[in-house]
């Protein structure tokens, strides 16, 4: 009953925050937070352990009748949704305020609503029909949310690409869902492992939800679209919205069988992700294009854990596959909060400077010493290192990797390559986050655009500083989590209900605990006894230099050039170089350009062909009527041929 | 009460001796070259002179460069009290702690970085860059010899990853951890220690602009991982946990020793490596450790 009015509650506020966001901001404001409060509250009564809530109405649509369902599986990712729509929509308060952006405010505070509330339908539809619908409008409010900036051609060509590349992951979908209610007779979904043949349907439910979760090689819309989007949008997309496709999967690995190779494709699928999504972002020079090939890193390190939790299931539910999927449900809740706090923090960095690109910032630190910390905090955090949130995922499906390769089974051959795989993976998002932080943060400002930057507000720290805190609880109180997780775990393979935390989190939990005390003691001791022996503050030495200038810096290109040499095969590096000559050298420059290799080498040449061919065929259409009766004759001369050959 | 002594008596060990092995590799290296060098409490006496100097902060450097090294050094020895001491034991020992042991590791490099690139200075820069993408091939040799370690014992807790040892890829595995203790410790053929100034330094060039006390943390916590690198190099090799207590006590000291010799005999025989040729070696200690892998896989089955 309560969960009745709960949800009820959350889909009239957001309606009517959707239908008051253009006028009444803070109406909106306030309606948005009721609503998000309202799924948070169901998700995590979902979570606690309360029965799963279904419910069915008597009204229909497209004469289906309504059918809603909030399991483990989907309170997990609605707590998210309901997190990161909140503190997106506090934060957009001041980012993309009616004063600057008087002509798009209202439209993204209306379509934000929309877009958190179809985000939660597609997580309650238990009816294929529906889920279609709600995802339609979910893909179609992010589209209109990602061209709020629709003056800009990048932008509009972004939202194209996007629009486009999420069609064809729907055109999936349709394929799934009619062929599953083809082949069951009805489009009410639910638990049917004992239906083996519905198996093979896992392929194109892979393609459909992988085009929306960023999986390499399909992830080809999501960096340029999470670029340009206005930063907030960027969060709840890159934080939340690709988390859909996820949902996706692994709702439908757990109610449907999945085929034998289901755990080895998706795991060789998320080790290859992991490793050229991080290869990728440390080669960007764009802060916000950096963060989103970082998604595609991290979904990666989900889709890992999620092959080796299908590898496990398939091997007699083993402990090891339970492990590594607690691990990546662990880190669908850490790469939404820490990633939505980077992009908050990028956000608050484009607010400043104007600019998204690392080659002209520099020293921001002291003017925005907020937003510097929090991006520090956001950056250890995403690089999986303790004493921090991203650790604890990363090391539960370290876990099961190990121990899936210490059981010698025949899984072993691809259990050991995901494995180092992922340890490149972290060694690289190290860079790559270092790259970003320092970059952007540190040193001396390199352009005359980080001279005026100045510090966000409270409308945008105070969202940063909560997710901060959301990823701080997880770090240092793991144990507290984990019946969270271990609802979907059971959700997903009943085999794995109940029990211990198959690791020992709870020491884990005391030792970031103790880590993060002493860290902290040892900086401020380290800090006061410089203090005490006297600070000087000098020019930075530079080797004896006595007027270094900011742009003798390394820049962020320099710093990233050695690793991207080792990855040009796939990263496909375009350098420009012209050297100065003569004594009095007119100009030279140096422009380098990671083009997005994928979309840029395979799926343009392969648009080209289909484009030429086209126009190849509309010459053929010229209006004169001898062609036309030449067309027939051909057409009806293969007919007959066929005829006569399939005859013979 | 007994427990806190021993805890007390490990963070001796790492704290009080570590800084004795670099010293050690300093008397080789005089004796190969047939010089006197400095004494062997060098470092002891660096440290304390340091420890009561002022410091002299870059103009662009922001509180994140004195919390740079003292994250880095906690890390580092974090990590060090996670690794048994042959019969000493370990603090703190659960399944899973070796991965962690790797990432504080990590955690240390992340903040040496932070705080080299601090100082906006190109030299920093430069050193900064090399080694968190030298990193990147060390870290899958790395994760490959834990893979090893794990496969061989059937376990992931350090304390008993390290008591078989010996397994038959032991020799093919020393090879590989000794490649990167010499990478990971800015060692030649990788790094030159001794000099400071050159640009094609890795590790020692980022610390061009600490001085004081966050410049002794940053030297002792390198000594500190040092003697975490040999401690582990020789545990992998060694089965000093079968051996009986004295008799283990021994192998581990000698062992460290052997390590430090051999780095000091390393630094006095050849010469630092060009820079195109480092991802060279670092492939090749992979691929050792990746042989190491197979020998201890196949050794499971069999």
């Amino acid at each position: 009953m309560t969960m009745d009015r709960l949800i009820l509650f959350a889909i009239l506020l957001l309606v009517a925050a959707a239908l008051s966001g253009a006028w009444l901001p803070r109406l909106w404001l306030g309606l948005t937070l009721a609503g998000t409060a309202a799924f948070l509250g169901a998700a995590l009564w979902t979570l606690g352990g309360s029965a799963e809530w279904d419910w069915r109405s008597g009204f229909e649509l497209g004469s289906e009748r309504v059918h809603l369902r909030l399991d483990a599986i989907s309170a997990w990712f609605l707590a998210l949704v309901a997190v990161v729509g909140g503190a997106g929509a506090v934060y957009a308060r001041e980012y993309w305020p009616d004063g600057e952006r008087p002509e798009s405010a209202g439209r993204g505070r209306g379509w934000w609503s929309v877009l958190v509330l179809f985000m939660g339908l597609v997580l309650l539809c238990a009816n294929g029909l529906h889920f279609l619908m709600a995802w339609e409008a979910f893909a179609l409010s992010a589209y209109f949310l990602i061209t709020l900036e629709r003056e800009r051609p990048q932008t509009r060509a972004a939202g194209w690409l996007y629009l486009a590349a999420s069609h064809a992951g729907t055109l999936g979908l349709f394929a799934f869902f009619s062929l599953l209610a083809a082949r069951t007779g009805s489009w009410e979904l639910g638990p049917m492992r004992d239906h083996p043949e519905l198996a093979p349907l896992f392929w194109v439910a892979l393609f459909g939800f992988g085009v929306k979760a960023g999986m390499f090689p399909l992830h080809i819309w999501l960096p340029s679209a999470h670029a340009n989007a206005p930063s907030h949008v960027s969060a709840i997309m890159s934080g939340v919205a690709i988390k859909m496709g996820l949902y996706g999967l692994v709702r439908f690995s757990g109610w449907l069988p999945v085929p034998a190779g289901a755990g080895w494709v998706v795991l060789t699928l998320g080790a290859a992700s992991a490793v050229l999504g991080a290869a990728f972002a440390l080669a960007q020079n764009d802060l916000k294009r950096l963060l989103a090939y970082c998604s595609v890193e991290n979904m990666g390190v989900i889709l890992i854990g999620l092959g080796v939790g299908l590898l496990g299931a398939a091997n007699g539910n083993t402990a090891w596959g339970r492990v590594a999927m607690a691990g990546a449900m662990l880190h669908v809740w850490n790469h939404g909060l820490f990633k939505s706090l980077l992009f908050f923090g990028a956000g608050s960095v484009l607010h400043a400077t104007g600019t998204r690109e690392m080659s002209r910032m520099g020293g921001l630190w002291r003017s925005m010493p907020w937003t510097a910390g929090l991006f520090a905090f956001g950056s250890v955090a995403i690089s999986a290192l303790p004493p921090l949130n991203g650790f604890v995922s990363e090391w539960l499906v370290y876990l099961g990797l190990f121990d899936a390769a210490a059981s010698h089974a025949q899984v072993a051959v691809v259990i050991v390559p995901a494995t180092i795989a992922l340890g490149v993976t972290g060694a690289l998002a190290l860079a790559a986050f270092v790259k970003a932080a320092a970059v952007v943060f540190l040193g001396a400002g390199r352009t005359q655009t980080t001279a005026h930057a100045h510090e966000c507000g409270w409308w945008m720290r105070v969202p940063m500083l909560g997710l901060a805190a959301a990823c701080t609880f997880i770090a240092l109180a793991p144990v507290v989590v984990w019946p969270f997780i271990q609802q979907p775990l059971a959700a997903w393979n009943p085999a794995w209900r109940g029990g211990q935390p198959p690791a020992p989190l709870a020491t884990l939990g005391g030792v970031q605990a103790a880590l993060a005390f002493l860290v902290a003691a040892a900086a401020v001791a380290l800090w006061l006894r410089a203090r005490a022996n006297g600070l000087r503050r000098a020019v930075t030495w530079d080797c004896g230099y006595a007027a270094p200038t900011a742009r003798m810096q390394y820049t962020g290109g320099s710093f990233s050039a050695l690793a991207v040499g080792w990855f040009a095969w796939v990263l496909q590096p375009q350098r420009r170089l012209r050297w100065p000559r003569g004594p009095f050298p007119r100009r030279a420059d140096h422009v380098e350009r990671i083009p997005e290799t994928v979309l840029e080498r395979v799926i343009g040449p392969l648009n080209d062909a289909v484009m030429a061919a086209s126009a190849w065929v509309r010459q053929r259409q010229q209006g004169h009527l001898p062609d036309y009766i030449l067309y027939l004759v051909a057409g009806l001369a293969a007919i007959g041929a066929l005829v006569i050959f399939d005859n013979m | 009460m007994s427990s806190i002594l021993e805890f007390l008596a490990r963070l001796a060990v790492w704290l009080l001796l570590a800084p004795l092995l670099p010293g050690i590799i300093n008397r080789v290296k005089a004796w190969v070259a047939g010089r006197r060098g400095p004494p062997v409490l060098q470092l002891y006496y660096d440290l304390a002179r340091l420890w009561r100097k002022g410091v002299v902060l870059s103009t662009l450097a922001s509180p994140g460069f004195i919390a740079g090294p003292a994250v880095a050094w906690v890390a580092v020895l974090a990590a060090a009290l996670l690794l048994p001491l042959g019969p000493l034991g370990t603090s703190l020992s659960f399944r899973g702690d070796v991965i962690l042991l790797v990432y504080l590791l990590a955690l240390a490099r992340f903040c040496t970085a932070w705080a080299a690139l601090e100082t906006g200075s190109a030299f920093e820069g430069m050193g900064a860059a090399r080694e968190v993408s030298y990193a990147v091939l060390a870290e899958a040799a790395v994760i490959t010899a834990v893979l090893t370690l794990s496969m061989q014992s059937g376990s992931l807790v350090l304390s008993d990853m390290l008591v078989p040892a010996a397994g038959t890829g032991a020799a093919l595995l020393a090879v590989g951890l000794f490649t990167v203790l010499l990478a990971e410790n800015c060692r030649v053929p990788f790094d030159d220690p001794n000099t400071h100034l050159e640009l094609t330094m890795i590790h020692e060039v980022m610390v061009l602009d600490h001085s004081g006390p966050p410049f002794a943390a940053v030297l002792h916590g390198a000594s500190m991982k040092l003697l975490l690198f040999s401690v582990l190099l020789v545990q992998a090799m060694v089965p000093v946990g079968k051996l009986p207590e004295s008799a283990a006590v021994a192998a581990l000291i000698v062992g460290v020793l052997v390590v430090t010799v051999a780095v000091g005999l390393v630094e006095s025989l050849t010469a630092r490596a060009a820079f195109r040729r480092v991802p060279l070696l670092l492939t090749t200690a992979f691929l050792f450790c990746v042989f190491a892998l197979l020998v201890a896989w196949k050794g499971g089955t069999a």
